[in-house]
């Protein structure tokens, strides 16, 4: 039988829709992927070696720098693992500024990936859209924080500041404006019927195959399985919160993408709802700890739910002040390692839209 | 029905279309810096006391100081921050007793020259032994003595900085002709 003979493409490093410096070696035959080849490495620094030469407390600006367009979710992940091998207790009060900073920072990242979607798929006006919204957060979180994505925000023992004068009524009002905005996403960018050709039924994954590849976050979400640590084993102070865990059914790319748009609305719940109750809290947002930290020997793991999916810490203490070993669970890079299988079969107009639904941040892929 | 999502799309482009701007331009509006901003660093000469605290509590040791001691008490005579490896963290703010360092809202630290970039906050000799001693050893009253003092330096670290790089500007500019 008559082939055409296959040859190699290289999709990157230097390509936009990488998100970042990523390389896939496409193995093609015609316009058919036969094989994926993932590079990444490209962005390494050598966080985890970093951290080995830092006081615990010099640790949280560098987990800033592994997600950045979720930050706050990874100083947050961090403190706890490092909070659960001291035993400290957190504040109330900064339980629930770290709720608010938090899912201010999921809505951030959630709202760049629906942007930044569209984007890719060719949609510039949705981009456009989302980055708006963006911005205003980001405000927000700058004048809670100082920064704008590398926050710092979270300390040992509670956060680091108390909020500004009137900054609760301000994000009070951006929240409720918010449901309007996805509306707006909603009717420009998911209803739209070039976009749904472009993602529906493509990049299918079946609940099992997640699993297996131990996926998370929104990509395993929108296989159907249910599975998210705010409501699985609540940490932090989630279980006072009433909000619900959106799931997809088909698992495709176009799954994937509305299931975060349904996110940000929960988040928003979530957020109203601590607005509501932190005026009622009153105390310390730092809890008493030694200037110098010293963690009794031994280990621990702590995950929580990022953007991109479960971020666990594993951190290891010999009884010095600098952590003998840190490793870090990237989501992102977990659901990357289904990529090559992801794309076989598929066109190569798809590779953009299928990692693209993955939402892959590459300062947490190559840490 | 094929065609209403697009429809749809559209009608939100047109309305955003009408809709207020909300970018400025740049270099000529700003839009106002909150106050928590991290910025470029300001050191308060008088309130550092050269303990070291913040070189130590940077994760990326990008503070540098020197100090002399001067009668009983330590002279700051450089602090230098070699400000391209910062992270913008606030460690250093949050680590000083003091609150001799802090963070302004000015972001824009663009230098044309490599060897402009460190920020040096303070570069001063220490006084004369004899001189110092009375004013800090003595009462209430001499106190405010020695401010004037490292406020001197100040200005003349301030205008030190502007020649070179006016000079070294105009020597690229020569080689630019």
């Amino acid at each position: 039988m008559l082939r055409t003979q296959e040859y190699i493409l290289n999709f990157g490093p230097q390509h936009p829709a990488t998100h970042g410096v990523f390389q896939v070696i496409l193995t093609l035959d015609g316009e058919r992927i036969v094989k994926a080849e993932p590079v990444c490495g490209y962005l390494h620094r050598g966080i985890e070696k970093l951290a080995e030469a830092r006081t615990y407390t010099q640790v949280i600006p560098y987990t800033d720098r592994m997600d950045y367009l979720a930050a706050m979710l990874q100083n947050w992940g961090y403190v706890q693992a490092v909070e659960k091998l001291m035993g400290i207790e957190v504040p109330e009060r900064a339980e629930y500024l770290r709720i608010i900073s938090g899912e201010l920072s999921r809505l951030t990242s959630h709202v760049l990936a629906t942007g930044v979607y569209a984007l890719d798929v060719g949609g510039f006006t949705g981009f456009l859209l989302c980055f708006r919204e963006r911005e205003k957060m980001m405000d927000l979180l700058e004048e809670l924080t100082g920064s704008r994505m590398t926050t710092s925000y979270a300390r040992i023992g509670g956060v680091a500041d108390d909020v500004t004068e009137g900054w609760l009524d301000k994000l009070d009002k951006l929240m409720d404006e918010m449901p309007g905005y996805i509306e707006e996403y909603n009717g420009l960018i998911t209803g739209n019927e070039i976009f749904q050709a472009r993602t529906k039924f493509i990049g299918k994954l079946t609940p099992e195959t997640s699993i297996n590849y131990s996926l998370s976050g929104p990509v395993l979400r929108a296989s159907g399985v249910n599975y998210d640590l705010r409501k699985a084993k609540p940490y932090g102070i989630y279980d006072r919160f009433d909000f619900e865990v959106p799931l997809g059914t088909n698992g495709d790319c176009f799954d994937r993408f509305y299931c975060r748009v349904l996110e940000m609305e929960q988040s928003v719940r979530i957020i109203k709802q601590a607005i509501e109750q932190i005026k009622e809290v009153d105390g310390p947002i730092i809890a008493k700890v030694p200037k110098v930290l010293k963690p009794p020997k031994g280990e621990v793991y702590q995950e929580i739910e990022s953007s991109k999916g479960i971020i666990g810490y594993y951190i290891v203490s010999d009884g010095t002040n600098k952590p003998y070993r840190m490793h870090v669970r990237r989501p992102s890079f977990i659901n990357l390692g289904y990529l090559d299988e992801m794309l076989r079969g598929y066109l190569v107009a798809d590779v953009v839209a299928i990692l693209g639904s993955i939402d892959i941040v590459l300062g947490e892929v190559d840490c | 029905m094929f065609g209403k999502g697009l429809v749809k799309g559209l009608q939100i482009t047109w309305k955003e279309f009408w809709a207020p701007k909300l970018t400025v331009e740049y270099p000529d509006k700003q839009h106002p810096m909150p106050e928590r901003f991290h910025g470029k660093f300001v050191l308060d000469v008088d309130k550092c006391i050269a303990c070291g605290l913040c070189v130590n509590a940077c994760p990326n040791r990008v503070i540098s100081l020197n100090k002399q001691k001067v009668g009983k008490k330590q002279y700051l005579t450089d602090y230098k921050m070699d400000i391209q490896y910062c992270l913008f963290c606030g460690l250093c703010v949050e680590s000083c007793n003091k609150g001799a360092i802090h963070f302004t809202q000015d972001f824009n630290m663009n230098q044309y020259f490599y060897k402009n970039i460190p920020l040096v906050l303070v570069r001063r000799e220490a006084p004369a032994e004899p001189l110092e001693e009375p004013a800090t050893g003595g009462e209430e009253k001499p106190k405010p003595k020695p401010k004037p003092k490292p406020q001197a330096p100040k200005e003349e670290k301030v205008a030190e900085p502007a020649p070179p790089a006016a000079e070294s500007e105009a020597a690229a500019g020569k080689e630019g002709q």
